[in-house]
């Protein structure tokens, strides 16, 4: 690809902290200690809430901002002082930042004009990055005169055209309708496989996250809470905050139950449940937290098959493939997910069911009150 | 004020900023606050003794007192009339679907009185209801009627300044959601209770701002009561004026303008610190386009556009009445038509029309780089001073032109800096009380326009310097346009402040207006106004195109050239 070739790079981010005094609340953290290492040509997003950081810790790698403590690297290199201009990024804004009084072309030109391209090579790589995000012909147009889906894109091809060393995203895809937003995600996704690119990317949405990203720093209140793929996350939260932000769960209170050569039961629901791993300190009695995925837990409508969990649907939603229910559980509301076969397969309010649960999909916390390590499969 | 240690570490970070933000200093001092505080000094020493026998004397002064009250109360009466006008103007404007063409004729008829010289609708006055007046005179036979005094100055002023606060009144009608008044309506109020209780009272900042606005307007307003008051219904600006042209009395004008500068200042704090707070409409610029539903009865529209129709009828007719008078040998006795005034202000008034132009040329420029230098240093650098320098840069703007003018006079016309019967001092006048609207042009469009875009091309490897130059300066080149029009505009039209600088050397149109009023030329000062209101018409159409031509598709829209 000759438009965009890049040399990929490692990008570390070291102890960075940043503080801000807040009118109110006084001093702030936006960023606390934060730790990244993102390989070269890896796709590392960095999830959280709205007001988390992780704009912040996006915009010191970019050198919008300095940070009050901590270096960033770029392949070993320290530009922890070196301005935006000089750090050789792309950088695609929430809100694109598109020139209003610039063409497309004089838009996706602006970075090859300034490093004092000639004409000739100019002309031939917008055309060639255009034509690759799909506006081929959209040159002379202006900004206002676009879709937000085309000014999208037109921001991508203006960060990437400059062959950047890294290329960040802030939101890139907020501003979009639901349906755009899907089909965006899969285009940068692959467009960022087929280049190669190191890439760092912003986002409130876990689902966008998990379906991009080759690894995922969930952030919140300005430090990384835990980092690894999308199915680390999922399964293996290291926390309550990851487990609630990053899909649904449910939340069960239970008590360690008993200690037997490393395996730990666990009474919660009325029952005694195995739990999927060693969990390191436990001791009989410890307050514990089960974390069940809704998906997780298997109906047994089949009244002649009984499991030692009975549940009562209370109620239900119907969504085409797959049905929702609410269940009444030992005196607990479950949330769980069953798809459906046909019309038959649809278990009515007020149905007694049994439960099955898939162990390798659960996850056992340590209660607040508690000291114990996190255990998982 | 700002620590040494602070201003030094702003110097070595940006020494070109520091460079042009020092120059602007030395010239606002200069400019704005060495002449304030010799205006000061002149009322309120005397021979270097702090003394207020000077105001004292005006409090005491019967005659200068019921000035000052004459003054305040025309000001509240003008006040109200044309916040009337102007909320009944804008809100046919923007609530009665009217279409297109006669949105335009009305915008038209209602900004001439904004770009012609300030006695236009004066002399009309005199001449539709003057002793041998039109109307007066020739239509119903009155010979004892008399055209001077209170009222046909509450009139004419309530013309010529209705049009500011239908400015400043339109743009939040049309920014009130028209869901918000739909929601009322939809609630089971009935469209009055929807006006009363919806839309008025989100319009009550901006009737404060209108109102504060066209206040300070007729206070500064010197030449349609020096026309019209008569010798009966004295005001401060006039007093200012004669006690100086016609007693030489420098310590008593500086005293009375003294006077004048405290409902002023009263008016600019009012304005700045609490109007302003207030704004429940964020203007975005873009209009919020018409109401979909009919906000108003078809009874209740027919009313208010007859009305507006009327006004715009009675400005029209000014005009119209302008024009015929400038072409005839004398309006009221000779009808023959003539272009005799033509021949004699190409004549005899050429040199005035010639200093004219060749000020208000070098004032645009000036006034337009200074607006753009100013908005930009106090929008997007940090420097120690910088909310001050806004302020101080926004003094001349706000204070009456009656002030300004005295307080020139004072200041150059002794050393260090003297200055007086120069252009320049004309020039400087102009460019630091008219170039403020060239700041709070860009100051406005640089709020509009997000800080990502630099951070953008700084991420595409644009220094501060490129990122400027390519970026932010085409973006705010709207703003130095408007700012250049306003300067041209003002010099052509203003008065009050430099009818104290003019001497001699240089001169002005207006001024030469004036006096031709005073000889009872009335002929000439009509061709001298309607040449005016053609030059400045053509200026205004000229910029307007090249702010046209400057709007690339989908950019933010240029604010209005007169707005404010």
């Amino acid at each position: 690809m000759s438009a965009v070739s890049s040399q990929s790079i490692g990008v570390k981010v070291e102890g960075v902290t940043k503080r801000y005094v807040h009118r109110v609340k006084g001093e702030i953290y936006a960023a606390r200690d934060v730790v990244l290492d993102v390989r070269p040509g890896e796709f590392l997003t960095l999830l959280g809430p709205s007001g988390c950081g992780k704009t912040t810790v996006l915009r010191i790698i970019a050198g919008f901002e300095k940070p009050d403590a901590g270096r960033i690297r770029f392949d070993g290199e320290d530009v922890t002082e070196l301005p935006a201009n000089q750090r050789n990024i792309g950088f695609v804004f929430q809100n694109y930042a598109l020139f209003p009084h610039l063409s497309v072309f004089e838009n996706v030109a602006y970075g090859l004009r300034v490093r004092g391209l000639v004409q000739e090579d100019i002309g031939q790589r917008v055309s060639e990055v255009l034509a690759l995000v799909g506006l081929a012909g959209y040159e002379p147009q202006f900004s206002g005169q676009l879709s937000g889906g085309e000014q999208q894109r037109v921001a991508l091809a203006r960060a990437i055209v400059i062959r950047p060393k890294v290329l960040l995203c802030d939101e890139p895809l907020s501003n979009l309708d639901a349906k755009l937003r899907v089909q965006m995600r899969h285009e940068i996704h692959e467009l960022q496989r087929r280049l190669g690119i190191t890439m760092v990317y912003v986002t409130h949405d876990q689902e966008e996250a998990m379906a991009v990203s080759d690894r995922i720093a969930v952030i919140n209140q300005g430090g990384v809470v835990q980092e690894g793929t999308a199915q680390d996350l999922y399964y293996r939260p290291v926390s309550h905050f990851v487990a609630t932000f990053v899909g649904r769960v449910n939340l069960v209170p239970g008590t360690v139950a008993d200690v037997v050569a490393g395996k730990v039961t666990i009474a919660a629901l009325g029952t005694v449940i195995a739990a999927p791993a060693a969990l390191a300190g436990a001791a009989r009695g410890d307050a514990v937290e089960l974390l069940l995925r809704p998906e997780a837990i298997e109906l047994v409508p089949d009244s002649r098959e009984t499991t030692p969990l009975q549940a009562t649907v209370t109620s239900r939603t119907f969504l085409g493939e797959k049905t929702e229910y609410l269940l009444q559980c030992g005196g607990h509301v479950l949330q769980a997910v069953r798809y459906n076969a046909g019309p038959r397969d649809v278990i009515p309010d007020g149905a007694t069911v049994s439960l099955r649960l898939a162990e390798d999909a659960m996850t056992v916390l340590p209660r607040r009150e508690s000291t114990m390590a996190p255990g998982a499969p | 004020m700002a620590r040494p240690a602070a201003i030094a570490a702003s110097i070595r970070r940006d020494p070109a900023v520091a460079a042009v933000v020092l120059s602007l200093w030395v010239l606002l001092v200069l400019f704005v606050v060495y002449p304030l505080g010799m205006l000061l000094a002149r009322s309120l020493y005397d021979h270097g003794v702090f003394t207020t026998a000077g105001i004292l004397g005006i409090l005491t002064d019967e005659h200068q007192l019921r000035a000052f009250w004459n003054s305040l109360v025309l000001g509240l009466l003008v006040g109200l009339t044309g916040t009337v006008l102007g909320f009944l103007f804008a809100f046919t404007a923007t609530r009665c679907r009217l279409p297109r063409p006669v949105l335009t004729a009305i915008d038209a008829s209602v900004l001439l009185p904004l770009v012609s010289p300030p006695f236009t609708t004066a002399i009309a006055m005199i001449f539709s209801i003057g002793p041998r007046g039109l109307i007066t005179y020739n239509l119903l036979g009155l010979k004892t009627v008399t055209v001077y005094g209170m009222a046909s100055t509450l009139s004419s002023e309530a013309v010529t300044y209705f049009p500011i606060a239908y400015l400043t009144l339109r743009p939040i009608l049309a920014g009130i959601d028209s869901n918000l008044e739909g929601m009322a309506l939809s609630l089971g109020a009935s469209r009055w209770r929807v006006f009363r209780t919806v839309t008025l009272p989100l319009c009550i900042p901006g009737l404060a701002n209108a109102f504060l606005l066209l206040f300070a307007a007729s206070l500064a307003d010197f030449a349609t009561p020096l026309i019209l008051a008569g010798n009966q219904f004295q005001v401060l600006p006039t007093q200012a004026y004669l006690q100086i042209t016609g007693l030489f009395d420098l310590r008593g004008g500086a005293a009375l303008s003294f006077m004048l500068l405290v409902p002023a200042l009263c008016v600019f704090l009012l304005q700045r610190y609490w109007v302003s707070r207030r704004y429940y409409v964020t203007i975005t610029g873009k209009g919020a386009g018409q109401a979909p539903f009919a906000s108003v009865s078809a009874g209740a529209r027919n009313a208010l556009v007859v009305a507006c129709v009327l006004v715009t009828l009675i400005i029209s007719y000014f005009y119209a009445l302008l024009l015929y008078a400038s072409v005839v040998v004398a309006l009221g006795a000779n009808y023959t038509l003539t272009l005799a005034h033509y021949r004699v202000i190409f004549t005899e008034g050429l040199k005035a029309i010639r200093d004219t132009l060749v000020i208000a040329g070098l004032a645009m420029p000036l006034g337009g780089l200074y607006g753009i230098l100013v908005g930009y240093l106090v929008t997007k650098k940090a420097f120690p001073g910088r909310r001050t320098m806004e302020l101080v840069s926004m003094i001349n703007y706000a204070l009456p032109g009656t002030i300004v003018g005295i307080a020139y006079l004072i200041a150059f016309n002794d050393r260090p800096f003297v200055l007086t019967g120069t252009a320049l001092i004309i020039i400087a006048c102009y460019v630091f009380r008219y170039g403020p609207t060239g700041i709070r042009a860009t100051v406005a469009l640089l709020q509009q326009i997000d800080k990502s875009l630099e951070e953008a091309s700084q991420s595409l490897g644009a220094g501060s310097g490129t990122t400027f130059r390519r970026i932010t300066l085409p973006l705010i080149l709207p703003a130095f346009f408007a700012g250049l029009g306003i300067v041209f505009i003002r010099s052509m039209t203003a008065i009050s402040a430099t009818i104290f600088l003019v001497s001699i050397g240089w001169t002005l149109i207006t001024v030469r207006i004036l006096e031709n009023i005073t000889e009872l030329s009335l002929g000439p000062a009509a061709a001298f106004s309607v040449l005016v209101v053609a030059i400045v018409f053509v200026v205004i159409a000229a910029i307007g195109r090249v702010l046209r031509l400057l709007r690339a598709p989908g950019a933010a829209p240029v604010t209005s050239l007169l707005g404010g």
